[in-house]
């Protein structure tokens, strides 16, 4: 099984070489961190030498950056972008909050683990991470997606029960999501 | 046989060095703002990535054929415009054609917007078919201009007139005024910068293409590909004397759109209403006046 996940045909092969140069952003900054990102961007450090360049649009974007801790209520509207993103997407999680809760492990309204709620690709450690370990996590995320292992967006639509249970519990019952996650799969023929 | 290769060929041709000034235009910002930039084929990797999208989501059947609108009334416009070696279709189809069939890649894209239902899309749309009535006026003006000055509406013929004169020739010299009022209105065509109202990343969230996502985008960015070179086509036909080689033809686009983009790095952005009423106050007056000289 674990072979099968690795072989990619040679036209898979190319076009996640020539994918991985092109990286759209969607920052989502509700928890703190976001002054991280301008430094980025800008002439210090400039992003976009690798194609990363910021998107405002769920639709449009391939990265989805979450930035800190994240309440109940803003998770859920973090459940609701991801799932109007297209995919293959990549989810990156900002600060040890996203990791376990970091210095809000008491707290009674904050989420502790991302990975929990949607599949999660890169976590970037520290409080706060700087701009340089901003750019090597996605140079990290650009050699995955060379190797062919940045799937974890399969994840969601494969095991979409799991998230969907743990997003049910959060939010004490269902949320409307807009997305019918298994009739995407079965459309796009996503396994 | 000839024309059958240029009808194939002159759309591939032309998105090619589209996306090399997309990409230069890129690099150049990113200079100026003291940035190293993306290399030059990053919009190749970028239209690449979003026709290689897994998941596409589709808002409907009229979004659909308004996206194919959308590339197919830039691609009509193409074809009637000349350039050097091939104006089969030009001499079928003048000024008044493209004056014509310019208005139908604005209108696909308002049928498809209106299809998604996103408020931003719309505002968008509006936004965009406010800046055309700013822009389209002065712009048509200096096309009635120099067709009466040069008695023809023929562009290829316009073409051959300019390049007999030489230098001294060239529409931006023998009319002036005409040639300005253009220059500033094909900064609005092109939705540089100080007239970036339909996109306007940080108010409406990019407006039109607010709910693309995927090969919609992509075939979106395909489109401003060709629309660049399509609207600085038709300005170097008009005032830069055309061109009769290729390697003309591309420096005469590479030095307009460098001029362009260089008031597109250091200004802000108009409001929209502020937009209109620049382009009524000064490029469509100085088209007026460039006309009336041209009748009295």
């Amino acid at each position: 099984m674990e072979e099968k996940l690795t072989q990619r045909s040679v036209w898979e092969k190319i076009s996640n070489k020539l994918s991985k140069r092109s990286l759209w952003m969607l920052h989502y900054c509700t928890g703190c961190g976001a002054i991280e990102l301008p430094p980025t961007m800008t002439a210090r450090f400039d992003m976009e030498r690798f194609g990363i360049s910021p998107m405002v649009t769920p639709r449009q974007a391939d990265i989805l950056l979450i930035t800190g801790y994240l309440s109940v209520k803003t998770l859920k509207r973090v459940v609701l972008t991801y799932e109007q993103m297209q995919a293959p997407k990549y989810v990156v999680g900002f600060g040890s909050c996203t990791i376990n809760g970091g210095m809000y492990w008491n707290s009674y309204s904050t989420m502790k683990c991302l990975d929990q709620y949607i599949p999660v690709e890169t976590y970037i450690a520290g409080c706060m991470p700087r701009p340089e370990a901003i750019i090597a996590s996605f140079n990290d995320l650009i050699a995955k997606i060379d190797r062919g292992e940045a799937n974890s967006w399969k994840d969601y639509y494969k095991n979409y029960d799991f998230y969907k249970a743990n997003q049910d519990r959060t939010f004490e019952g269902p949320i409307e999501t807009y997305n019918d996650i298994k009739a995407d799969a079965a459309m796009f023929n996503i396994k | 046989m000839n024309t059958v290769l240029w009808i194939i060929f002159l759309p591939i041709i032309i998105f090619i060095i589209g996306t090399f000034m997309l990409g230069y235009s890129r690099k150049f910002i990113a200079r100026i703002e003291r940035r190293y930039g993306p290399p030059i084929q990053q919009v190749f990797y970028d239209i690449f990535k979003l026709m290689n999208k897994k998941t596409n989501i589709s808002h409907g059947w009229m979004h659909d054929i308004a996206i194919l609108m959308l590339l197919g009334g830039t691609l009509l416009t193409l074809y009637f415009i000349p350039v050097p070696g091939f104006h089969f279709f030009a001499q079928y189809g003048d000024m008044l054609v493209i004056m014509y069939i310019l208005l139908i890649p604005a209108l696909g894209m308002a049928l498809g917007v209106g299809e998604t239902a996103n408020p931003n899309g719309s505002i968008g749309i509006s936004r965009a078919l406010m800046m055309l009535a700013g822009y389209d006026i002065p712009f048509f003006l200096t096309f009635i201009g120099m067709a009466m000055l040069n008695q023809t509406t023929s562009m290829y013929e316009l073409i051959n007139i300019q390049q007999a004169g030489g230098f001294f020739g060239w529409g931006l010299i023998t009319n002036p005024l005409l040639g300005v009022a253009a220059l500033i209105a094909l900064q609005g065509m092109l939705g540089e910068k100080p007239f970036e109202v339909m996109v306007a990343p940080h108010e409406i969230a990019t407006g039109p293409m607010t709910e693309m996502g995927g090969k919609y985008l992509g075939i979106m960015m395909i489109q401003h590909a060709i629309a660049v070179v399509v609207e600085l086509t038709i300005y170097i036909n008009l005032f830069l004397g055309g061109a009769l080689n290729w390697f003309e033809y591309i420096i005469k686009l590479f030095v307009l759109f460098t001029v362009l983009l260089s008031v597109n790095a250091v200004f802000g952005r108009f409001r929209t209403d502020d937009a209109v009423r620049f382009m009524w106050k000064i490029p469509l007056p100085m088209a007026v006046i460039g006309v009336l000289f041209i009748i009295f």
